[in-house]
C-alpha cells in the first residue's frame, strides 16, 4: 500500500514503482551508452568510407591532399595554439584557484563569477573580445593606444584562453582545495617557508588536477573553430576552420572527412602518449 | 623552558583563550586537558606560530617567538590528522623536516634511520601514507617531529582516532619514546586517561580559562573547581548548605546528611557541592550504621572487566556510583546501602 503524494513526487514516485524490478543498473547503462554510439561513435565511423574515393583508382586522393603542406601546417598550427592556449589558461587558472581556495572566504561568489560567462554562448563572448580590442573600440578609447591585435595570433590565443579559463579552475579548485590545511602547517613547522611549502608540497599534490585541467583546455582549444574564425585572420586559421569551409562552403565531403579522420587518430594518438605518460585514469578522478 | 604569559586569542568577538599562563619546565610532559572547544588547540597552534595570539607572550627557552613564524621556531608537531604528506614515503616525509633544518645529506640519511629505528618503522621506511595503519602512520609522524631535536614537541590529539586497545598501547610506547628522547613534549587531550597516565603536569582548560594547573594526582584526588572534579574522573556529587554538629562539618542534602573531612573549614551557611569517587564507596546489603551510609535501590550494574559499576538510586532520587568487585551478589532492584568515608569526600 502506497502513501498518496502530490504533484510532482507522486508522479516520479509512480514512475519509479512502475520500473521497479523491470530495469536493473544494466539497462540504465545501456541507455547512455546507446546513445553515444549511435551519436558519437556511429557517425566519426561513416565519415571512414565518405573520405574514401573508393570507386575511383585513386581511393586514398582525400588524404594525399590532406597531406599538402597547406593543411600540415593548419595542423600544426592547431596543436600548437592549443599547447599555448594550455600554458596560458593553466597559469592563469593555478594563481586563481590558488587564491579561491587558500585566500579567500568568497568562493561561492566567485566560483559564480567563473562559472557564468559559461551560460553566454561562445559567439557572444567572441565578438565581445573582438569588439573590445577593434581599433575603434574601448581598449582603443580608455589607452589611446590602437591595438594591433586583431586578427593575430595573440588575439586568438587571448579569446581561447579567456573561454576555456572556467574549464581549467574546475580541476584546479577541486584538488588544490582537496589538500589538507594541516599538511600545510605540517611543512611550515617542519621548517619550510611559504615558498618552499608552495613547491614541495601544495604544488605536488595539485598535480593531478593541473594535469586533467590541461587536457580538456588542450582538446577544446586545438578543436576550436570560432576564436580563429572570430578573432583570427587567415594566418590563424585552424584545423576546425579548414574542416568547415571544405564541408560547408566547398561541400567536399570526401576532403572534410580525410581531414577530420586525420584530425581524430592524432588527437587520440597523442591521447594514448599522454595515457603513457600520466595514467588517464588517474586524471580522470579529478575532473 | 615554554612560558605562556596572559595569552588570549579572539576569533571575532568571540573568544577562544582568555589569560592563560603556564610554563613547562625543560624534560617535563605537560597536558592541556579540556573539552571539545575549551581553546587548548588554539593554544597548542598558537605555540606552533599557526595561530596569532590577540594577547599575550610566547617565551621558548627564554626567547620571545610571539611574532615569529612557525618554520624560525624549532618546533616538533605531531597532528591529529597525522599530516603525513602524502606524496611522500616515511623516508621522505621524515627527511622533509631535517632539510629544512639545514642537515647536510649524509646527515639526513642517519637521522632518517635512527628516527625510524627509534619509533620501530624500520621495515616501512619506504612505504606510503596511505599504505600505512593508523597506528603506524602516527609513529611516523612522531619520528617526522622528532627527527631534527626540536626544542619542544607538540602533540596534538594524535590518539584520537584509534581504537581502544592501540591508544592505550600507543599511549605506553608514547610515553617510554618522550622518556627515551627526553624532550620537552606539550600534550593537547580531551581524554583524561591520557592526561592523568603519562603527564608531569596537567593544564585544566574549560571555556578558554585554566581551571587548575596540578600534577595528575592532584588534579584528580583534589580537583580545585566543580568543573575539574566533574570533568576528570567519575563522581557523585551532591550539593546542600553546610552546618557543624558537634563539631562536625556536615552538609545537609535534601533528606541526608552528609559528614565533611575532619580538616575542611567550611562555615556554616555556606553552599558547598560535594563530589564522591565510585571507587571509594562501599556497599552492602546490610546498615553498618556507619557515617555517611545512605538506603538506595540498584537501577543498574556495568561489567567494566575488572570490576563492576553500580548506579544506586537513592531515595531522593539522586544516583550514586560505587565500584564493587566484578560479580557482586547484588541484583538490579535490590535495595543497597551504599557508605563512604567521610576523609574520601571532595567538597567545592
Amino acid at each position: 500500500m502506497s502513501v498518496e503524494r502530490s504533484g510532482l513526487s507522486g508522479l516520479t514516485h509512480a514512475v519509479g514503482e512502475g520500473l521497479e524490478g523491470h530495469v536493473s543498473n544494466r539497462h540504465l547503462a545501456l541507455f547512455g551508452a546507446g546513445f553515444v554510439g549511435l551519436f558519437f561513435i556511429l557517425p566519426i565511423l561513416l565519415l571512414v568510407p565518405e573520405s574514401l574515393h573508393l570507386d575511383s583508382a585513386t581511393p586514398f586522393e582525400s588524404y594525399r591532399r590532406a597531406m599538402d603542406g597547406i593543411y600540415v601546417n593548419t595542423f600544426v598550427r592547431s596543436f600548437l595554439f592549443g599547447i599555448i592556449t594550455t600554458i596560458m589558461t593553466l597559469v592563469l587558472a593555478y594563481l586563481l584557484s590558488y587564491y579561491l581556495a587558500f585566500a579567500t572566504d568568497r568562493v561561492r561568489i566567485a566560483m559564480t563569477m567563473i562559472i557564468v560567462p559559461l551560460w553566454i554562448a561562445y559567439i557572444v563572448r567572441y565578438f565581445g573580445i573582438l569588439l573590445f580590442l577593434s581599433p575603434a573600440g574601448p581598449f582603443a578609447d580608455l589607452t589611446g593606444i590602437e591595438p594591433g591585435l586583431l586578427f593575430t595570433t595573440p588575439a586568438v590565443i587571448i579569446g581561447l584562453a579567456n573561454v576555456y579559463l572556467p574549464f581549467a579552475v574546475l580541476p584546479l579548485y577541486n584538488s588544490l582545495n582537496a589538500i589538507d590545511e594541516e599538511l600545510i602547517d605540517a611543512s611550515r613547522v617542519l621548517g619550510a617557508n611559504k615558498r618552499w611549502t608552495i613547491a614541495k608540497v601544495i604544488f605536488p599534490l595539485s598535480l593531478p588536477g593541473l594535469v586533467a585541467a590541461g587536457l580538456i583546455v588542450f582538446i577544446l582549444a586545438a578543436g576550436s573553430f570560432l576564436g580563429p574564425a572570430v578573432l583570427g585572420g587567415p594566418q590563424q586559421t585552424m584545423i576546425a576552420n579548414v574542416i568547415a569551409q571544405a564541408f560547408l562552403a566547398n561541400f567536399n565531403i570526401q576532403f572534410a572527412s580525410a581531414l577530420a579522420i586525420v584530425y581524430t587518430v592524432l588527437l587520440v594518438g597523442l591521447l594514448l602518449v599522454f595515457n603513457a605518460v600520466f595514467s588517464l585514469q588517474e586524471v580522470l578522478k579529478n575532473i | 623552558m615554554l612560558e605562556i604569559k596572559g595569552f588570549t586569542k579572539y576569533y571575532g568577538d568571540l573568544c577562544a583563550v582568555e589569560d592563560l599562563s603556564f610554563r613547562i619546565e625543560e624534560g617535563e610532559f605537560v597536558t592541556l586537558l579540556g573539552p571539545s572547544g575549551c581553546g587548548k588547540s588554539t593554544t597548542l597552534h598558537s605555540i606552533a606560530g599557526l595561530v596569532e595570539p590577540t594577547e599575550g607572550q610566547i617565551l621558548l627557552r627564554g626567547k620571545d617567538v610571539t611574532d615569529l613564524p612557525p618554520e624560525k621556531r624549532n618546533i616538533g608537531m605531531a597532528f591529529q590528522s597525522t599530516a603525513l604528506f602524502p606524496h611522500m614515503t616515511a623516508r621522505e616525509n621524515i627527511a622533509y623536516g631535517l632539510k629544512m633544518h639545514g642537515y647536510s645529506t649524509a646527515d639526513i640519511a642517519d637521522r632518517v634511520e635512527d628516527s625510524l629505528e627509534l619509533v620501530d618503522m624500520l621495515n616501512h621506511g619506504d612505504h606510503r601514507p596511505s599504505e600505512l595503519s593508523g597506528g603506524q602512520q602516527q609513529r611516523v609522524s612522531l619520528a617526522r617531529a622528532l627527527a631534527y631535536e626540536p626544542d619542544i614537541l607538540l602533540l596534538d590529539e594524535p590518539l584520537t582516532g584509534l581504537d581502544r586497545v592501540l591508544r592505550e598501547e600507543m599511549r605506553g610506547w608514547l610515553h617510554r619514546v618522550q622518556r627515551e628522547v627526553g624532550v620537552t613534549t606539550l600534550y593537547v587531550t580531551h581524554d583524561q586517561e591520557d592526561a592523568l597516565s603519562m603527564s608531569d603536569k596537567v593544564v585544566v582548560l574549560n571555556d578558554g580559562r585554566a581551571q587548575q594547573i596540578d600534577s595528575p594526582e592532584a588534579i584528580y584526588e583534589t580537583p580545585t573547581s566543580p568543573f575539574v572534579a566533574e570533568f576528570v574522573g567519575k563522581s557523585t556529587q551532591f550539593a546542600g548548605e553546610v552546618t557543624h554538629e558537634d563539631g562536625r562539618a556536615v552538609v545537609h542534602n535534601d533528606s541526608k546528611a552528609i559528614t565533611l573531612p575532619n580538616d575542611a573549614t567550611h562555615g556554616a551557611g555556606e553552599i558547598v557541592s560535594v563530589y564522591v569517587r565510585p571507587e571509594d564507596t562501599d556497599v552492602s546489603t546490610e546498615p553498618t550504621g556507619a557515617t555517611n551510609e545512605f538506603l538506595g535501590t540498584v537501577v543498574d550494574i556495568a561489567n567494566l572487566g575488572n570490576r563492576a559499576e553500580m548506579s544506586i538510586e537513592l531515595v531522593d532520587g539522586t544516583t550514586a556510583l560505587a565500584h564493587t568487585a566484578r560479580f557482586p551478589d547484588i541484583d538490579i532492584e535490590q535495595e543497597v546501602f551504599i557508605r563512604f568515608e567521610a576523609g574520601q569526600v571532595i567538597v567545592l
